[in-house]
Order: structure tokens, then C-alpha cells, then sequence
């Protein structure tokens, strides 16, 4: 007996039919993270043509399936059928353009970048070290495609990642505390302060709350020169959840 | 402009210490803490006692629903919630936990991991709880892993594999922190795997020490193993044990014998199953321990709440280790030697006629289980099983549960495959006897009942005890209740709409006590209405 399995291959012959369909399907359930032409949104940028779990048909299809766990790709295994699963593979295929981003940066200068002048080890984690006020970066290289990354540094108030979102109470005496807003509902806030105090009030014993559109992170564009963000995103691709 | 974005929005150094730290000095002194939850017995006599009194035998009639927490995954809950700092941390089946506000309940973060598809046990994919350390809470995971947690964010800090689940193993114990080890226990005894108790390093989750709960060959014990039949023992570890600091040692039950009802493949005593075991926090080296149940064929585990008390038991005080067992007994043990006190029946015993001077029970032949089924009391989970109990210095009675009833005992002979169900058999119920239950209060000192309350059917849920003079409960039909600590006799009750199979707890919050306690899937918080 032949012990090991052919790795499956995509069973549609991806006609355009097939891609359309996928293209459709994909328009519900993978765009609102994945972006709308699948260049990547909150999730990675699938229109490279080179995936972290593997490039072969089985690869993809299982991750379409399964998900990955602990993040936020669940899987859809359940909630599809394997041909549903190969029509949206068939228009991811179709999409992918093989021209990834040549970094120009370099990972080293990067990183120190990262902990000393940028800062961002206060507000962020790697590897379980570093701040809370924004999300862990641990595998940020994984998640958010290289566009999204650049965005993240420059105009980080364009898209604010899920759960951090920047709210001000101002208590009864006056003091303001600013945060990050861990839960919010009609009558009570939760927020985590600059010193990643958890703080939970109830609305009508402060004197107000206000949730703002803007990003806790600074921008740093004008902080750092053009090659400094070029080095610290080298360092931000490199970071792929293995450190 | 180094670190310039640092000053300018104020933030602290990383590397610094928060004040809600908890640390090993508040894990000694939990039960002076009034404003916290830290560990799952509470303190660590596992007594699971609270000194607040404002709600009490006068006040309970006020108690009221202050917030739920729906989890919305199924599964009854059994988990001891943690209460550290404001914040509420929870556990829940199949790998999700949650950190929820105190004051309102609201979700502060969400953790969850599929569970592997192979994963088996005996019973769902419960969990039992957290443990905490400095700003790190541990659980462990269904496939038999370890797992911490930023307890500000619910990141993942890392995951250490305890045990292969393809052999059978499982995890669903609370972990216990000790000296800045996190001692783990594990289950799979249904699956003929051989069972341990684990101590990792809290910081680097590197394995510390282990101690097999079936010896090996050379070993002390191994000679209570007929043939080979240690490497399938079981002995498993599936509920958190207690420590004594002064003395050092950590008390954890044990599990039942694999394959569970038929005792013929393992000739002998089958140490240290069916025991409590008393180890060196240091080293893991066992010092003394106890066998309750030798060559146990009816799955009676003594993973039951090994309780730490000081007792005038005939005359002498004696530092003791109390436990209500599934054999249908209540023990005291001096648990500085592991010396047998004293035992006495709580519920219906048949396969017994008491225990002998040396704590051995004097057996009533013919009460092994058979091919074609064989009548015993109690049924297979006890007596009281493993929900947890409650110990109240101001009463000086410990409270728990019992299944008060019998089962038909069947066995068979079964071969051992990898991975896979090992029990060697099954139990159905007595017709025309359904089991009923009781929560039992007796003097641990003597062991004689000074209250029980009578239910309809097996009861479900642990037990808290206050310094107000009452004990909280619940119950399958989803009522919880508050018991007059020195009568039984029920104060309060509420209907919460969801089975109770976990163990209420309490704390002051911003001046005013809280009673916390999973109830179905839901999490729920009940205060004195104003
Ligand atoms: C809720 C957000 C979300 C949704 C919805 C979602 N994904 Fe994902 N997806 C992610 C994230 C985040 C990752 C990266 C996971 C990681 O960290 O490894 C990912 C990873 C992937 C990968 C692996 C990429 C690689 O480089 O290895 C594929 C393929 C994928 N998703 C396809 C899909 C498809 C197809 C759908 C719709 C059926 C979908 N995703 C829906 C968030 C999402
Ligand atoms: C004052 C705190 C703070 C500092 C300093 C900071 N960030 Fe952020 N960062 C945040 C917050 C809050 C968010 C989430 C809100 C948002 O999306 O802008 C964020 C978001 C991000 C994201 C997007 C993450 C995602 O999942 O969408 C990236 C990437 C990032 N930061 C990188 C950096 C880097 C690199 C630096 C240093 C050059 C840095 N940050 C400095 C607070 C900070």
C-alpha cells in the first residue's frame, strides 16, 4: 500500500463560473476581514500568491476550514461545504498578483528603532514583554498586510484595530482619564489608563464620556525619517508569531 | 529624541511591577483578603471560608441579582471564578475564558482555542479554573496542556504540553500556585493512561518536577502492580489539592485504578490510586500517603477536597487533613504524618462493615462488580464526588455533598488499546431506586452529621461558608441557595434558570459583599439590595 497520501488538489477546474461564485462568497464572509479585493484589512493580504500556512491547494483549503487557532481566523468549516470552500480558493487564485513588497529596511535597525526611539515596546507586546494600550504585535507580520502596516505608522487613526479604541471619562472632580475602552454599553464604561489601570465607571457618577475617532498610537510620520519607518516595518513583516 | 515618545505620553517602563500584582505573600495570606478570590479553595486549607458577614442570617432575604454573564458556550460551568484587583477571571469548556468586570459584568477580554478534534475524556471538556501569579493567570487546556495568560489582555504568554492526549490524558483541574511553581494535575484513568502531578516554573513554564502517582519499577509501591499493569494504573490528578506551608507539603488526591471495574489485571493494593498523597513542595518527593480504597474496582476516586484543619480529635490536637470520600466515608489523617484517625459512614455503605484500626476498610465479600451486575452503595460517583466543599471555623463544621444511593456494578473483560475507553465495564441504576442526594454538615473532629439537607435527586454544585453564618449551595434544577450554617435549614433561595455545578464564592467590592457563582452557562453576581 502507498503510505503517503496525495496532497489534495482543488477538484473544480475554476471556470469562471467557479471564480464568480468564490468571488461572491468571499464578499460575505472573508472581506469584512481580509479586505474587499482580498489586499488584506485586519487580516493578511491574500493576493500575494505566497501564504504563511503553505501555497498548495490542501494547505489553503484546510485553513479555510480550520482557521487558525487563537487568532482571529475561525474556521468555516461548518459553516460550508468543501465545493463552497473551493469556489472561494478558486477566486483567491485568481486575485493573486506575486508581486509582494521589496522591504528596503533592515529587520536590526528596526527592532532597536522599536525599543528605543519609537517607543512602541510601552504600548505594545512582543513575545510576552512590553505595553498594553495597543494590540500584541507578536505576529503582526502574519496578520496585517504590508499596506496596512505602513498605514498603522503614519495615519494610525485611519483604521483602528478591534478592542482599541480611544475614550476619555471625565470623573466628577474634573480629572480626565484617558484610554483605551475595553467595554462600553448605555450605562457603565470599562477603560484601560496610560498606566494599564483598569478603570470601570458607572455613566451617571461621571461627569462625562467620549469616545474619540482617533488612534492612542502618534503618529510617526515627521518622527521618524522615510528610512527609519522603512527599517521598522522590516522589523514589523519579520514578526510572525515564532519569536 | 530616545525614548521621547515614552515621556511625552507618560507611560511607565514596561519591566514595572503593577500594584495588582498578586504575589506569593497574598497567596499565604488569602484568607485575610477579603477584597479577593486567589486561589481555588480560597486559601490554601482549601476551605473555601469567607470572613464577610453583611449578607448573613439576618440580611440574606435581601439578596438580589446585581449582574449575569451570559458565556454563550454550552456546558455547564464548574469553574471557581478568581477576583483579583476589580476584575473577575473565569474559565469555561472547551479552552475559553473570560476576565469581566466586578462592577457590571462586562466582558473585559475573551480567550478561547479550539480543542483538538482527538482530545477525549470522560465526561464534556469542563474546566475547574485559574490560578494567579504576579500578573499571570494559569489554566490548562483540554488536550492536556498549560497554558498562561496575560491577565490584563488575555494574551497568550505560552502553552506547555503536559501530557500526549492521544494516549487519553485530559486536563480540566484548577491549577495551584506553590513557591512560584504551578503544581498541575491531569486526568485520562478512564483511557489506562498512568497518571501524574506536575510542578511547572511560573516564569518559564519549564517542568520543575513530577511525581507519577503509579511508581515505576524500582519504586517504592511498584510491587502493588500485578505484571505490567502500572503503565496502564490511571491514578489520575483532576482536582486541585492544598499545602501547608509549615510543614511544606502539598495534599492531592488520587484517582481510580485503570481499567476501572475489573481488578483482576492489576493484582495488588494499586498504590497510590485511590489515595491522598502528601509531597515535598520542593522536590515533588512523596513523605507520606494514604490509601482509602486499596485495589478499588468501583471507581472510587479520592480526588474530594483534601481539607486542612486543626482538630481535637479523642483528646489530642492534631494538625489534620479531612476529606469526604467516594467510598461513602468521611476521614481525618494527621497530615503531618499521614496517620489514620478516624472514619465513619455519611451515606449508605454496603461493601464495607467500617474501617479497621490502620484505616484499611474490613470488606463484605461478594460487592465486586460481575458480569451480569452486582449491587453496591455507594454508586459510582460517590458519596461525594469532587465538587468542592467548605470548611467554617466559626460553626466547626465542613460541609459537602453526597449522592445518596447504589448502583448495579458490571464488568467485563476488556483489552487495552492506545487512546482508547479502558473501563472494563459500566454501572446502571438500581430500578425503582433513584439516587437521591443531601448536603451534609458534620463535626470533623468526630464525624458525626449534625445537619443534612434532603434533596430530590443528586445534587450538583460546591459549596461556600461564611462568616454570616451561612453556607451557599445549589442545586441540577438551577435553584442556589443559603443555608443557616448551624441548622440547614434554607434563608434564601433564587431560581437562576441554569443548572449549578460550581462552587459559589465572595468578596467585598467598593464596600459591599458579592456572591459570585456559575450557574449553566451564565455567571452570576448577587448582592443586598439597598
Ligand atoms: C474575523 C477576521 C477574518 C475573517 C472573517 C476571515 N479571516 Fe482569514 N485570516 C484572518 C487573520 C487574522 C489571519 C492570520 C492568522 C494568523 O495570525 O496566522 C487569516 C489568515 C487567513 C489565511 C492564511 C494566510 C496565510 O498567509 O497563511 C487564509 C488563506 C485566509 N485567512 C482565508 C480566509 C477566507 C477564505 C475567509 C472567508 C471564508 C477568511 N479568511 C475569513 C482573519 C479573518
Ligand atoms: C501610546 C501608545 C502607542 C505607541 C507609543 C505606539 N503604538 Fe502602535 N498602536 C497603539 C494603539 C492604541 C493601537 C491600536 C489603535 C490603532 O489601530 O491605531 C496601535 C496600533 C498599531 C498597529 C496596528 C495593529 C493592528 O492590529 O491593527 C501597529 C502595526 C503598531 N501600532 C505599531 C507600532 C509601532 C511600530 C510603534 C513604534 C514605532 C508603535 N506602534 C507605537 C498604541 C501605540
Amino acid at each position: 500500500m502507498c503510505s503517503a497520501q496525495p496532497s489534495r488538489t482543488n477538484p473544480l477546474n475554476n471556470s469562471a463560473a467557479d471564480i464568480d461564485t468564490g468571488r461572491a462568497t468571499f464578499r460575505i464572509y472573508c472581506a469584512p476581514c481580509h479586505g474587499i479585493g482580498a489586499a488584506g484589512g485586519s487580516g493578511p493580504d491574500l493576493t500575494l500568491g505566497v501564504y504563511e500556512v503553505g501555497d498548495s491547494d490542501e494547505d489553503l483549503f484546510e485553513v479555510i476550514q480550520d482557521g487558525v487557532n487563537g487568532t482571529e481566523m475561525s474556521g468555516f468549516g461548518e459553516r460550508m461545504n468543501d465545493n463552497t470552500i473551493w469556489r472561494i480558493l478558486a477566486y483567491v487564485r485568481s486575485v493573486a498578483r506575486r508581486d509582494a513588497p521589496v522591504l528596503t529596511g533592515d529587520v536590526t535597525r528596526g527592532e532597536s528603532i522599536y525599543q528605543e526611539k519609537g517607543g512602541c515596546a510601552g504600548c505594545h507586546r512582543i513575545a510576552g514583554t512590553g505595553g498594553r494600550l495597543g494590540p500584541n504585535l507578536s505576529r503582526i507580520g502574519r496578520t496585517l498586510s504590508f499596506a496596512r502596516l505602513q498605514e498603522a505608522l503614519v495615519e494610525p487613526s485611519k483604521n483602528i484595530a478591534k478592542g482599541f479604541d480611544t475614550i476619555t471619562v471625565v470623573e466628577r472632580d474634573g480629572e480626565a482619564v484617558r484610554g483605551r475602552q475595553m467595554s462600553i454599553d448605555n450605562f457603565s464604561v470599562q477603560l484601560m489608563d496610560s498606566r494599564e489601570e483598569i478603570h470601570s465607571y458607572l455613566r451617571d457618577e461621571v461627569r462625562s464620556v467620549e469616545q474619540e475617532p482617533k488612534s492612542l498610537m502618534p503618529s510617526y510620520e515627521g518622527m521618524l525619517s522615510g528610512s527609519e519607518i522603512d527599517d521598522v516595518l522590516a522589523y514589523l513583516v519579520s514578526l510572525r508569531g515564532d519569536q | 529624541m530616545r525614548g521621547g515618545v515614552i515621556v511625552l505620553l507618560g507611560l511607565l517602563s514596561a519591566a514595572t511591577a503593577f500594584a495588582g500584582d498578586v504575589t506569593n505573600q497574598m497567596l499565604l495570606d488569602a484568607q485575610g483578603d477579603a477584597e479577593s478570590w486567589l486561589t481555588y479553595g480560597r486559601n490554601y486549607s482549601g476551605w473555601r471560608y469567607s470572613e464577610l458577614d453583611e449578607i448573613n442570617t439576618r440580611t440574606v432575604k435581601r439578596l438580589a441579582p446585581s449582574w449575569v454573564f451570559q458565556t454563550g458556550v454550552s456546558g455547564r460551568l464548574q469553574t471557581t471564578p478568581l477576583v483579583s484587583d476589580g476584575v473577575m477571571y473565569v474559565t469555561g469548556h472547551n479552552n475559553h475564558a473570560w476576565a469581566l468586570d466586578l462592577l457590571t459584568g462586562r466582558e473585559l477580554w475573551h480567550y478561547s482555542k479550539k480543542p483538538v478534534k482527538e482530545a477525549q475524556g470522560c465526561c464534556a471538556r469542563p474546566n475547574r479554573g485559574f490560578a494567579i501569579l504576579g500578573d499571570t493567570l494559569y489554566k490548562v487546556n483540554f488536550g492536556a496542556t498549560l497554558v498562561a495568560l496575560d491577565a490584563k489582555t488575555g494574551d497568550v504568554l505560552w502553552e506547555k504540553v503536559v501530557a500526549d492526549y492521544k494516549e487519553g490524558y485530559s486536563a480540566t483541574a484548577a491549577p495551584l500556585i506553590v513557591k512560584n511553581m504551578v503544581l498541575v494535575g491531569i486526568a485520562g484513568a478512564e483511557f489506562g493512561t498512568r497518571d501524574f502531578l506536575d510542578a511547572y516554573d511560573a516564569k518559564t513554564g519549564d517542568r520543575v518536577w513530577r511525581f507519577w502517582t503509579v511508581p515505576g519499577p524500582g519504586e517504592p509501591g511498584h510491587e502493588t502492580w500485578g505484571g505490567d499493569s502500572w503503565k496502564r494504573g490511571g491514578g489520575s490528578t483532576w482536582i486541585t489539592g492544598t499545602y501547608d506551608p509549615e510543614l511544606n507539603l502539598i495534599y492531592w488526591g488520587t484517582g481510580n485504578p485503570g481499567p476501572d471495574m475489573n481488578g483482576d489485571v492489576r493484582p495488588g493494593d494499586n498504590l497510590y490510586t485511590c489515595s491522598v498523597v502528601a509531597l515535598d513542595a520542593d522536590t515533588g518527593t512523596l513523605k507520606w500517603h494514604f490509601q482509602f480504597t486499596p485495589h478499588d474496582v468501583h471507581d472510587w476516586d479520592a480526588v474530594a477536597d483534601p481539607v486542612l484543619v486543626d482538630l481535637d480529635v479523642e483528646g489530642e490536637k492534631r494538625k489534620a487533613l479531612i476529606q469526604a470520600n467516594r467510598n461513602g466515608h468521611f476521614y481525618v489523617l494527621d497530615r503531618t504524618t499521614g496517620e489514620f484517625l478516624l472514619a465513619r459512614a455519611y451515606t449508605e455503605v454496603t461493601w464495607a462493615d467500617g474501617i479497621d484500626a490502620k484505616g484499611r476498610p474490613i470488606l463484605i465479600p461478594g460487592k465486586d462488580p460481575t458480569e451480569e451486575g452486582n449491587v453496591a452503595c455507594p454508586g459510582l460517583g460517590g458519596g461525594h464526588n469532587w465538587h468542592p466543599t467548605a470548611y467554617s471555623p466559626q460553626t466547626g463544621l465542613y460541609y459537602f455533598d453526597s449522592v445518596d444511593g447504589c448502583h448495579i456494578y458490571y464488568r467485563t473483560t476488556q483489552g487495552y488499546i492506545k487512546g482508547q475507553w479502558y473501563q472494563a465495564s459500566t454501572v446502571g441504576g438500581v430500578p425503582d431506586e433513584p439516587a437521591t442526594g443531601s448536603i451534609v454538615a458534620l463535626d470533623p473532629a468526630t464525624g458525626e452529621t449534625k445537619w443534612r439537607y434532603e434533596m430530590v435527586s443528586s445534587p450538583s454544585s460546591g459549596l461556600l461558608a461564611t462568616a454570616g453564618g451561612l453556607v451557599f449551595g445549589g442545586d441540577p434544577q438551577g435553584y442556589v441557595t443559603a443555608f443557616d450554617a448551624q441548622t440547614g435549614k434554607v434563608l434564601w433561595k433564587f431560581q437562576s434558570g441554569g443548572s449549578v455545578a460550581a462552587a459559589p464564592i465572595t468578596y467585598r467590592f467598593r464596600g459591599k459583599q458579592y456572591v459570585t457563582v456559575a450557574a449553566g452557562e451564565a455567571i452570576m453576581t448577587f448582592a443586598l439590595m439597598d
